[in-house]
């Protein structure tokens, strides 16, 4: 069983990222179970997704301390779901950072320390997504980088990937999709 | 085939293989993707109607007609369907008929918490409770059956994430159900007494005649462990969140969760000495055991508010002792700083809460993307309750704030898709015992869509597109019904916002401004971005302050003050920051 996490801000589409896992894993003839978070939180909130592939699942929900891949599309919203890892676990961070209100209106400061200390418990791996997405073509392709990235670490064949986002993507933001999702996969 | 389908596609999936002719609903968290997943099937009539009560009644009169149909929205939307809803039930259902209520235990997207079991009860229907995608398809189709076979109206009462979560589907193909055609019988379908009399004793046979079939029906399934003397009775998601636990119990599943099978639990309560009921929300299926005189245990384990989650329901069975040492887990979200949702960069809102924050006047909200005015960084809205609701609201408050020698101007605001849902009566009532020392300004935020729900169309949207085919002229509507201070202001025009709510407000009687400004979201409006001129800033915050998403205060090299900075990959150009800012710091990139 593998347990991903996705967290970012509203409006970043997650939802699309877990749709993506889900038809992943149905292609690769595992079970899955993804969760959404949908509604006025779009407006630039916090939002999350995620998605338990294996060969079983029951709940949609990850149990706390068992999440074994955490997608950080941004860095504060990386941090607010450090408590549902499990020691160890993989966490991709997009450097690209969305300041929340609070901060904005100099009320609170950005964690930056905390985000840092991730390092300490867990494998972080640090990509500015947004940057390669503009590389690969696409500025809207930096969750094809994570995923990419997310794809390395799973049992999963990278045609079934390829595939299953081709099918999700508009015809002409195609091939800066492959191109993002390659960025990804290969990424040191 | 199999295939990934959320709850929502799969309530839609399973109506169109059922047959299904007509669905309607008004868009609401967590239901809104049934409808629009309907919309892909070509032999469906579907709609987002104007509320709630209208969607109920299409599907009713499809219904009438001998055509399967279905009603969908959010738990609270059945307040607003409740009065056609509680009088439908009585007559005797032709066409199958099911209501979809999204209930949201936990509050994602909702103002309240409602179990709608209680509804379904209350309206004399068969509750079924999906805890998957494959459940949520299954059991469509399973309630259509119902519905034709016990002419009752059925509810699928679904929890919001099952809603949004996906799995795996095993989906089938459509088989066409003939449409029957009305037959007059005015003691059937006309519900006026002495025809309401027969009714009553009808809705208890037919309930009585389904409770029978529970005993025995598929979806409530036993599932028996050896060597233990206690049952978990549960239902949807909770079932499969208990499943990860694996507790050593015997675990009835209800996909049925009204009305039950007495003869079934009584069964089940011999043979178990310990029951334990494992719901979220109300203590619903423990009541209902309760009533039966069967002893078990429920919400003195489980919290009656909020979502189960799989820790939750570990920690209330380590009190009874069926799971040991579960340890003392963190929380899932560590405490860091919150992100609360903010207006959109662009967003028609925000000029209309800057000037009202700065006018420092009352403000009674409503439903849509404006509640954020409440939020702790605007603090520019005081209530909100329900759709539609700031209309009256402000009126009884006006009335006694007057009478208490209160003179202060009153402000009301309410989106175009919440005017046409419930807010236009309230106006009607508006123009009763108008009195003179009244002080009301009404601003209607025109933004030609249903936004917070993710854009739909509404009765205005017309006036904006040419994809939507109603296009009602709200200035004309107001005209018509006896308003005279009714004026538009493009509010993008930051000085003409300021000066329309100054003069209204400043003066008694009932105003009315409409502001024209369409949604940044749905209509992606983007200008050429603007950019701060450090050497021009004076670090006012003027501009910050406005809450957009791109502005913030930054350090620039060789500048020892903050200076405010906007980033240019998030703004649309809306202009708003540069017509608030004093010294003319913030221009428009080339």
């Amino acid at each position: 069983m593998k347990n991903i996490m996705v967290a970012g801000v509203g409006g970043q589409g997650l939802v699309l990222a877990t749709k993506i896992m889900a038809e992943a894993a149905l292609k690769a003839g595992l079970d899955v179970k993804t969760n959404d978070v949908v509604g006025l939180s779009q407006r630039g909130g916090m939002v999350w997704g995620s998605a338990r592939i294996g060969k079983e699942v029951h709940s949609p929900n990850i149990p706390v301390g068992e999440a074994d891949i955490l997608l950080g599309m941004e860095p504060l919203e990386a941090l607010r779901w450090k408590g549902l890892l499990r020691k160890g676990a993989i966490v991709v961070i997009n450097e690209k950072r969305t300041y929340p209100s609070s901060v904005l209106l100099e009320q609170a400061e950005y964690p930056e320390k905390e985000i840092g200390d991730l390092e300490q418990d867990y494998v972080v791996i640090r990509v500015d997504a947004v940057r390669e997405a503009k590389e690969a073509g696409n500025i809207k392709a930096a969750n094809t980088v994570v995923l990419g990235i997310l794809a390395r670490h799973m049992d999963i064949d990278r045609e079934v990937w390829e595939e299953v986002l081709l099918e999700n993507v508009p015809p002409k933001a195609m091939d800066a999709n492959i191109k993002a999702f390659n960025i990804g996969y290969e990424y040191q | 085939m199999k295939s990934v389908m959320t709850g929502n596609q799969a309530i839609a999936r399973g109506f169109w293989e059922a047959g299904g002719r007509l669905a309607a609903s008004y868009p609401g968290s967590p239901t809104v993707e049934m409808l629009e997943s309907l919309k892909d099937y070509d032999e469906i009539y579907s709609e987002f109607s104007v509320n709630e009560k209208v969607a109920l009644e299409v599907a009713m009169g499809a219904s009438f007609y001998g055509a399967r149909a279905m009603a969908s929205m959010k738990h609270v939307g059945v307040n607003i369907a409740a009065d056609p809803l509680m009088t439908f039930t009585q007559t005797k259902i032709n066409g199958g008929f099911v209501l979809v209520s999204g209930d949201d235990p936990g509050m994602a997207s909702s103002q309240n918490e409602q179990d709608n079991r209680m509804f379904g009860k209350f309206a004399n229907m068969g509750i079924l409770y999906p805890g998957n995608s494959q459940e949520a398809k299954d059991y469509m189709k399973i309630a259509l059956e119902m519905s034709e076979n016990f002419q009752m109206p059925m509810l699928l009462d679904i929890t919001s994430r099952v809603c949004h979560s996906r799995s795996m589907v095993d989906t089938g193909t459509r088989v066409e159900k003939e449409i029957s055609g009305f037959s007059p019988d005015r003691e059937k379908y006309t519900m006026l007494p002495p025809h309401t009399f027969k009714p009553q004793h009808e809705m208890k046979e037919r309930m009585e005649k389904l409770s029978e079939t529970a005993y025995d029906i598929p979806i409530n399934q036993l599932f028996e462990k050896e060597g233990t003397d206690t049952l978990i009775v549960t239902s949807g998601l909770m079932y499969y969140n208990l499943l990860e636990l694996d507790p050593d119990v015997s675990i009835y599943k209800l996909g049925m969760v009204y009305p039950l099978s007495e003869r079934r639990m009584r069964e089940l309560a011999d043979k178990y000495s310990k029951i334990i009921v494992l719901e979220e929300m109300m203590p619903f299926i423990e009541n209902e055991l309760t009533l039966l005189g069967i002893p078990c245990r429920g919400k003195d384990l489980f919290s009656f508010t909020g979502e189960l989650h799989i820790e939750d329901i570990g920690k209330g069975l380590e009190k009874v002792g069926i799971i040991e040492g579960s340890e003392e887990l963190e929380a899932p979200r560590v405490q860091t700083v919150p992100r609360p949702p903010m207006f959109c960069a662009g967003c028609p809102h925000r000029p209309v809460f800057d000037v009202l924050k700065k006018a420092k006047v009352r403000v009674i909200g409503d439903i849509g993307c404006y509640s954020m005015a409440a939020l702790d960084q605007w603090d520019a809205s005081d209530i909100m309750i329900s759709m539609g609701a700031s209309v009256g609201i402000t009126k009884g408050m006006n009335k006694m704030m007057r009478r208490n020698g209160d003179q202060a101007p009153l402000v009301s605001v309410i989106g175009d898709g919440t005017f046409f849902h419930s807010g236009m009566t309230g106006f009607v009532n508006l123009l009763h015992q108008m009195d003179e020392d009244d002080n009301m300004t009404f601003i209607i935020l025109e933004n030609s869509t249903t936004a917070m729900t993710g854009g739909q169309h509404n009765a205005s949207s017309g006036n904006f597109t040419q994809t939507d085919d109603m296009k009602v002229d709200v200035e004309a509507m107001l005209r018509a019904i006896g308003f005279t201070n009714v004026r538009k202001v493009d509010q993008f025009d930051y000085k003409a916002m300021k000066e329309a709510v100054k003069e209204e407000t400043g003066r008694n009687g009932t105003s009315v401004i409409i502001t024209t400004r369409p949604c940044a979201l749905r209509f992606k409006i983007r200008e050429k971005n603007f950019y701060v001129d450090p050497k021009v800033c004076i670090g006012c915050r003027t501009c910050v302050k406005t809450n957009c998403p791109p502005i913030r205060m930054k350090e620039y090299q060789g500048i020892d003050k903050l200076k405010s900075f906007i980033d240019p990959d998030m703004c649309v150009g809306c202009s708003v920051c540069a017509q608030v800012c004093p010294v003319g710091a913030i221009k428009r990139s080339q």
